[in-house]
C-alpha cells in the first residue's frame, strides 16, 4: 500500500473515532442542557433588546448590525461556548479511562495518535456545530426582530472566527483531561483557569498594558471582534476598533496555545501506560 | 520437572523476556512463552500474579520495561494497526459504552476493523444471535445485566473474525448454561484454527478446553506447555483423596511408608495421597489408617486435576 493509501486509512480511523466522540458528546445530558440553555439565553437577549427598544421608543442606529452584537456579545457565545467547550473536552479522554473503555478502543487497529485526533476532532466539530447553531439562531432572530441586517456575508467568517477562538479553552480542557485522566478535575481546572484569565486580563492590562495579551481570554474573546472590525467598515458598527497587529497577535496566541496544549496531551498519551482505574 | 518455554518459530503470540515494574514493584519478571496457531492456551495464576499485566502488555496498553511482545510477528506497541487487525479481545467484567445499543456498538467496532456496511450488518446480528442477545440488540447497553455485558463483550471480540482471541476471565459473571455454551464455542473456534488465549481462575474450565497451559505466580512463569505434560510434570496422574476426622503425624508417616504411595500432602483434615502408579490401593490405605486408629470419613481414587497441579505449583513455587 502506498503512502497515500496509508494516509487515507489513517484518516478513516480518525473519522470513525470522531463519529464515536459525537455520539458520546450528544449522549451527555450536561452538554445537551447547556446547548439548550445557550440557545434559550441567546433568544432571550434578542427578544429583550427588541422589547426594550419598542417600549422606550428608541430606534437605535445599529439595528442593521444587531446580528453582530448578538452573535459576539449576546450572552450565549460569550458565556456558554467556553463552558460547553470545557465540558465536552474535559471528559473526552478521561472518561474512557474512568469507565475502562479506553482498553477496548486502544486494543483495536488504531494508533494512539489517531485515537487522540479522532477524539479531538469529534469533540471540536461538535462544539463547532453548537457555535454554528447559536450563530444561525442569532442571525435569524436579528433579522426577524430588527429587520434586514447589514454585511451578513461575513456571518460564516464570524462563525469560523468564533470556532477558532474557542480552541484555546477546548484544548486546555482536553489537555487536562488526558494529563490528569479525571473528568471532574479536568473540568474544574479548566474552568478555574477560564475565570482566573477573565479576572486577570483587565488587571494586567491596567498594570502592564499589552502584557495582558498573553492571558488566554484576551485572544479568545478578542479575535472574532478584531477580525470583524477589520472587515466591516460601517461607521456605526458596535464593534471595537482593532489594528492589524492585535488581530494577528490574537490569531498567533490562539495557535500557540492550541499547539502547546495538544502537544502536551499527545506526549502524555504516547509516553504513559493505559492504566485501569483499579490499578 | 519444569517445562522450559519454547519460542516456536510459527508462534502467533510471542512473549519474550518481558519485565514490567509498577514503580518499584516488579509485576512481571522475565516472562517468556509462546502460543502457536490453533492452540487454546490457558493462563493461570492467583490474584496479583501478573496475568492481567501480561494481557495488557500484549494489547499494547502497557509498555514493558524490558522484553518484547509480538502478535503475528508484529510488536503491538510499535504497530498497533497491523498487530490488532486479526485480534479480538474480551476483558474481564467489561464496562462498555452504555450510550450505545448492542447493535450500534458492534457496528462501530466493525467500522474500526474497516468492515463494509453489509458485512457489519450481517455480522452484528449473527453475533448477537450467537451470544443470545438478539432480542436485546436494539436496547441501550446501560440496561444490560453483568452477564449480558460479558456476552456482548465476547461478541465484540469476534466482530472481525479474529485469528487470535485474547480473553481475560471470559465466562466470569455468566450463568452456567451460557458458560457451557461459550466453552463449546471456544472449542469450535479452535477447531477452525483460531488461536485462543484465556486467562482464567476456573481451573476446571481451563482443563476442559485448553490444549496448553501457562502458569504465573509473583510475576514469574512457573511452567508453560501442553496441558497433559503439565499434569505429568507435577505428580503422578492418580491420587487418593482422604478425609479424616483428625489427621495425625502418625497416620501421615505410616502412609508414606507404603510402597504404592509417592507423597502425602496435608490440607486440614484432608490428605492427598499421590500414587506412584495407577493402582486401586484404597483398601491398603484404609487399612493403614485404621491400624493407626484414624477415623475415615471419605476416600476417593481419582485422576489428578489441573487444580491439584496448580495448588502444588503455587505451594512449591516451581
Amino acid at each position: 500500500m502506498g503512502a497515500l493509501g496509508r494516509v487515507c486509512e489513517a484518516l478513516e480511523r480518525v473519522g470513525v473515532i470522531a463519529g464515536y466522540e459525537w455520539r458520546r458528546g450528544i449522549a451527555k445530558k450536561s452538554v445537551l442542557a447547556l446547548v439548550i440553555l445557550a440557545v434559550a439565553i441567546q433568544t432571550l437577549v434578542i427578544v429583550s433588546n427588541y422589547e426594550f427598544n419598542r417600549s422606550s421608543g428608541i430606534v437605535p442606529s445599529g439595528n442593521a448590525f444587531m446580528w453582530i452584537s448578538t452573535v459576539l456579545e449576546g450572552g450565549a457565545q460569550a458565556l456558554f461556548i467556553p463552558l460547553i467547550a470545557i465540558i465536552v473536552a474535559g471528559g473526552s479522554m478521561s472518561e474512557e479511562y474512568e469507565h475502562g473503555t479506553a482498553d477496548i478502543l486502544l486494543s483495536k487497529p488504531i494508533s494512539r495518535i489517531e485515537y487522540m485526533f479522532g477524539k479531538f476532532m469529534g469533540g471540536y466539530s461538535l462544539l463547532a456545530l453548537v457555535e454554528a447553531l447559536i450563530t444561525v439562531v442569532s442571525v435569524g432572530l436579528s433579522i426577524g426582530f430588527f429587520g434586514a441586517q447589514s454585511d451578513l456575508q461575513f456571518a460564516p467568517l464570524m462563525f469560523l472566527a468564533i470556532a477558532y477562538s474557542s480552541l484555546i479553552f477546548f484544548c486546555l480542557s482536553f489537555m487536562f483531561s488526558e494529563v490528569f485522566r479525571g473528568t471532574t478535575l479536568a473540568i474544574l481546572l479548566a474552568f478555574a483557569m477560564y475565570i482566573a484569565s477573565l479576572v486577570m486580563t483587565p488587571i494586567l492590562s491596567f498594570l502592564y498594558g499589552n502584557v495582558s495579551r498573553v492571558v488566554p481570554t484576551w485572544a479568545a474573546t478578542g479575535f472574532p471582534s478584531f477580525l470583524l472590525s477589520r472587515l466591516i467598515t460601517a461607521s456605526n458598527t458596535v464593534l471595537p476598533s482593532a489594528d492589524t497587529e492585535a488581530l494577528y497577535e490574537a490569531a498567533l496566541i490562539i495557535a500557540v496555545y492550541t499547539v502547546v496544549f495538544v502537544a502536551i496531551a499527545a506526549l502524555r498519551l504516547l509516553k504513559s501506560d493505559v492504566t485501569k482505574k483499579t490499578d | 520437572m519444569q517445562l522450559v518455554p519454547v519460542l516456536a518459530s510459527n508462534s502467533v503470540l510471542n512473549i519474550s523476556d518481558v519485565t514490567k515494574y509498577y514503580g518499584k514493584f516488579k509485576a512481571l519478571d522475565s516472562v517468556s512463552f509462546s502460543v502457536d496457531k490453533g492452540w487454546v492456551y490457558g493462563y493461570l495464576g492467583p490474584n496479583g500474579a501478573g496475568k492481567t499485566t501480561t494481557i495488557r502488555i500484549m494489547l499494547g496498553l502497557l509498555e514493558p520495561n524490558r522484553g518484547e511482545v509480538q502478535i503475528g510477528g508484529v510488536n503491538p506497541i510499535k504497530d498497533p494497526v497491523q498487530a490488532f487487525r486479526s485480534v479480538g479481545y474480551a476483558s474481564e467484567l467489561p464496562t462498555l459504552q452504555t450510550f450505545f445499543t448492542a447493535e450500534q456498538l458492534l457496528d462501530f467496532m466493525g467500522k474500526m476493523f474497516r468492515l463494509s456496511t453489509q458485512a457489519r450488518k450481517e455480522k452484528t446480528w449473527q453475533l448477537l444471535n450467537l451470544v443470545g442477545l438478539k432480542e436485546w440488540g436494539k436496547r441501550k447497553i446501560g440496561t444490560y445485566s453483568k452477564g449480558m455485558v460479558q456476552r456482548l463483550s465476547l461478541a465484540l471480540a469476534l466482530i472481525n473474525d479474529p485469528m487470535v482471541l485474547i480473553m481475560d476471565e471470559p465466562t466470569i459473571g455468566m450463568d452456567p448454561e451460557a458458560a457451557v455454551n461459550f466453552r463449546n464455542l471456544f472449542i469450535n473456534l479452535s477447531k477452525e484454527g483460531k488461536t485462543i488465549f484465556i486467562s482464567s481462575h476456573l481451573l476446571d474450565e481451563v482443563q476442559r478446553i485448553c490444549t496448553h497451559v501457562g502458569m504465573i505466580n509473583k510475576g514469574k512463569i512457573l511452567f508453560s506447555g501442553p496441558i497433559d505434560q503439565v499434569l505429568d510434570a507435577f505428580t503422578q496422574k492418580w491420587v487418593v483423596e482422604v478425609e479424616l476426622e483428625k489427621v495425625s503425624e502418625k497416620i501421615v508417616s505410616s502412609l508414606k511408608t507404603l510402597d504404592s504411595v509417592g507423597d502425602v500432602k496435608v490440607d486440614g483434615n484432608r490428605l492427598m495421597i499421590e500414587l506412584k502408579e495407577k493402582k486401586d490401593v484404597r483398601g491398603e490405605i484404609s487399612s493403614e489408617i485404621f491400624k493407626q486408629q484414624g477415623v475415615l470419613l471419605s476416600l476417593n481414587l481419582r485422576k489428578i486435576t489441573l487444580e491439584d497441579a496448580y495448588l502444588q505449583a503455587l505451594k512449591g513455587g516451581q
